[in-house]
């Protein structure tokens, strides 16, 4: 019997070290918690891509479209054969080399939509703070391309977006009016705010969420208010599963006069 | 606001008091070895209990007392599984609330009333258990056998709302109602509304079925290692017996679980889908890669036991030729589903493989591949159970000939189904790709009800080839077993890590952050030393207790006299 025991031991203990050993030969990735970034004057090119690569990966939700093939243009690697960002970048637009275009790509994403794609992304100076934008310019130059960010950089648009911290958006003080620039041209709002990452309108963005392109004929101004101040209030019949994804925030983030623009906007598509 | 209140937001404004320290190993550590532990016991205290009481009702209303000794004996097994249970239970409720006394305390304030009753309804289960063990043999005959039967029924309903409860507290932490935010108050929160949230019945009807196969594959190891202890032929015979019986209700079960568990992602991903995306696609995506690593190693380990117990069955030799095309299925379709697709990968690897994904394995990688693998590999499950349940008969209804055909075309009419939208899901866009996946969830499960049912009639009456000789196997088809009970014990704490991983540095998602050194979600690597050390040490204890069992009482098993004469297969 103390063979037999053996043996049940043995394969207990072998099934235990391999499913162990195949789990350690693969890829490790730890989950980190998000930290502040602070990058000073003096920062490296080195240290902005790294710090770049871990935003891109991580906070910045990039990945989440950038990479997959279908939501949005390849960036690390070859997009139909034009290469990967950092070879492209300063070819895009005439006259933009590849910071200004990448940095405008980021503060104003309509502003080059690439052929093909929907305009969903959102306004990411809204999300990240002066140090992860330009940490993530850096690590798009490096892909193929030369890093030409520098700590000055940072140090400008810090000047620019003085209510920006280390670790916060950059513009996104609440309801003081900077959203969108300030603008109450409703087109802008609507970008800034990437309501077309999951709704539709007029022809353009997903379907996800309920189509806007007739909002007006289904809802008052006073509902659509209602609605983007607190999205929980109703839920459009077919999208009850959907319920809790839409932002509670736009409330903070718009001036009384932006989501009244807005508002009005989305009322008169009947 | 009420002094609770206050004194509770105190609580959360002194950090100093959030977290305690556990020496050597860590307070995580320490956490995440008694939860686990405590859950594998827990699971195998709610899973064999129902098939104690099936198996019970089978020899009662089936006449055949061999189902009633099992069942007893499985019962017996429970008795210190439930000591165990409360013991590594109550370490991790000690560890909790000196480890993490601030999330304790937050728990506490909204789930108080459910956390008593919960304590009350374990007292009522524990000795509903008692009742039920000890009082088998004094209720045995009429009326009150009934009444003993009900005691049984009884200790899984206790058993199920005790999991219940248990499962609200961890999947509000997961999924908590999305008008919950950090300034909330815990003391206004609802108690049915924090209970009632997105993840709470995915995962409630997710670990009924999971426990039914943790259960059976549990003691299906226990009959296994019985069978190889063995001294006489009739022995021997009775744990073959059993441990059949235990793998076939693994197997059954597990062949329903994945259905409960897309439905669970489904929800994740509902509730929000940097969750879903995370889990799927983040920096959890290689875990699912071993997962189908593991789930492959069950479903071609069970179907090895069975291809295995066909040569005990009189009559078998005829579907024999047929066993090596269904491995050869069960192997592609574990190829494809094992196939990575979206994860995440540094510049050079992208440049290695020429872009985010592989050229030729990235169209095996998505779901539409996957599913269909996953679907073929059941039916193909499926179909070596029947060749099993049919080997030592032969149909004498006169509508045999056209029911074997029928049940053929129903193979082929859902494994086309399968194959159709697997293909088309590459042609449509991703949200009417995921609609596909209910056809062919629809289709496989239509063919099991269906050629199950047209099988049960046409075993009526039908001509035996000769009985299963139990007892004649092999000994590494017991061995089979064990690798099925420890590969299920490890993917339940490998599930049990995506589950609770992806809440990431939060205690309750987007409500509390985890401020603690331990707050990073630890890669894959260090999670699977810890889910074999969990392992390791419920496995240690299982054997422990069932040793104890062995010593306190004799075997059930009872020599009829019949021999193997009298053996039957299970549905028959």
């Amino acid at each position: 019997m103390w063979v037999t025991n053996a043996k049940i031991v043995g394969i207990v203990l072998g099934t235990l070290a391999l499913y162990t050993l195949i789990a350690n030969k693969i890829p490790q990735v730890q989950s980190e918690v998000p930290q502040a970034l602070t990058l000073g004057a003096n920062v490296t090119p080195e240290q902005l891509v790294a710090a770049g690569e871990k935003v891109f990966n991580g906070i910045g939700g990039c990945t989440t479209c950038h990479g997959l093939g279908t939501r949005a243009p390849n960036l690390l690697t070859d997009e139909k054969g034009t290469g990967s960002i950092g070879v492209r970048c300063g070819k895009r637009e005439a006259g933009k080399d590849c910071k200004q275009y990448l940095y405008e790509s980021l503060d104003n994403p309509t502003a080059y939509v690439v052929s093909g794609y929907q305009p969903i992304m959102p306004v990411m100076t809204k999300q990240l703070s002066p140090e992860q934008v330009w940490a993530v310019i850096a690590y798009l130059e490096s892909q193929g391309g030369t890093v030409d960010v520098t700590g000055d950089d940072i140090t400008k648009a810090k000047q620019l977006t003085p209510g920006a911290s280390p670790g916060t958006p950059g513009g996104g003080s609440a309801g003081g009016g900077s959203f969108a620039g300030g603008s109450t041209d409703p087109k802008a709002i609507i970008q800034a705010a990437g309501c077309l990452a999951c709704h539709k309108l007029d022809g353009q963005g997903q379907v996800i969420a309920p189509d806007l392109t007739h909002v007006g004929s289904r809802r008052d101004a006073e509902s659509i208010r209602k609605k983007i101040l607190d999205p929980a209030s109703s839920v459009t019949k077919g999208y009850e599963k959907l319920a809790g994804i839409m932002p509670k925030t736009f409330g903070t983030l718009m001036s009384a006069a932006q989501l009244e623009a807005l508002v009005q906007y989305l009322a008169a598509h009947k | 606001m009420t002094d609770n209140a206050l004194l509770l937001l105190q609580a959360a404004a002194d950090t100093t008091h959030a977290y305690g320290e556990f020496p050597v190993i860590g307070a995580r550590a320490f956490i995440w070895i008694t939860a686990e532990v405590h859950l594998m016991f827990a699971a195998f205290v709610l899973g064999v209990p129902m098939f104690a009481v099936v198996t019970e009702a089978i020899g009662i209303f089936g006449g055949d007392e061999r189902y009633d000794r099992l069942s007893k004996e499985f019962t017996r097994l429970l008795l210190v599984a439930y000591s165990a249970t409360a013991i590594w239970g109550a370490m991790l409720v000690f560890g909790l609330s000196t480890l993490y006394p601030r999330f304790w305390a937050y728990l506490t304030t909204i789930f108080a009333p459910s956390m008593w009753i919960y304590a009350g309804l374990f007292f009522v289960e524990s000795f509903t258990l008692y009742l039920y063990y000890y009082g088998w043999d004094r209720w045995k005959k009429g009326r009150a056998k009934l009444g003993h039967w009900t005691l049984g029924i009884l200790l899984n309903v206790w058993g199920t709302i005790v999991m219940f409860i248990a499962n609200a507290w961890l999947t509000y932490m997961m999924s908590p109602p999305r008008d919950i935010t950090p300034t909330t108050d815990p003391t206004t929160i609802k108690l049915w509304h924090a209970i009632a949230n997105a993840t709470w019945m995915p995962i409630n009807v997710h670990r009924v079925i999971a426990n039914v196969v943790f259960g059976g594959a549990i003691v299906g190891a226990y009959a296994s290692y019985r069978f190889l202890a063995a001294r006489t032929d009739e022995e021997r015979a009775h744990y073959d017996w059993m441990g059949y019986v235990g793998n076939f209700i693994a197997m059954s079960a597990l062949i329903v679980l994945p259905f409960a568990g897309y439905w669970l992602g489904r929800e994740i991903y509902q509730y929000d889908q940097s969750m879903g995306i995370t889990m799927m696609g983040g920096f959890m995506s290689w875990l699912w890669v071993i997962q189908a690593f593991l789930i492959a190693v069950l479903f071609l380990t069970g179907n090895y036991y069975l291809w295995i117990g066909m040569g005990r069955i009189p009559g078998a030799e005829r579907f024999r030729p047929y066993t090596k095309y269904l491995l050869i299925v069960l192997v592609l379709g574990a190829i494809v589903w094992g196939t990575p697709h979206t994860m995440i990968a540094d510049s050079k690897e992208l440049a290695a493989m020429g872009g985010s994904h592989h050229p030729f394995l990235g169209a095996l990688g998505v779901m539409s591949a996957k599913n269909t693998a996953v679907n073929l590999m059941i039916l193909t499950t499926f179909l070596s159970f029947l060749l099993y349940r049919r080997a030592n008969t032969r149909p004498v209804v006169p509508w045999a000939r056209a029911g074997t055909i029928i049940q053929g075309t129903m193979f082929a009419v859902a494994a086309g189904v399968v194959l159709f939208y697997g293909i088309r899901g590459y042609f449509v866009e991703a949200i009417v790709r995921i609609g596909f996946s209910v056809y062919q969830v629809l289709a496989v499960l239509s063919c099991i009800v269906f050629v199950t049912v047209i099988d049960i009639l046409m075993a009526r009456g039908a001509q035996s080839l000769g009985a299963i000789r139990w007892g004649r196997m092999p000994p590494r088809s017991q061995y089979a077993l064990f690798i099925l009970a420890v590969t299920f014990t490890w993917l339940m704490g490998l599930m049990g890590f995506a589950r609770s991983g992806i809440r990431q540095y939060w205690h309750v998602w987007q409500v509390m952050q985890d401020t603690s050194k331990y707050a990073a979600t630890p890669a894959l690597g260090y999670a699977s030393k810890m889910i074999s050390l969990c392992v390791l040490i419920f496995l240690s204890l299982v054997a422990f207790v069932f040793w104890l069992g062995g010593l306190a009482e004799k075997s059930t098993f009872v020599a009829t006299g019949e021999g193997e004469k009298g053996a039957r297969h299970v549905g028959h």
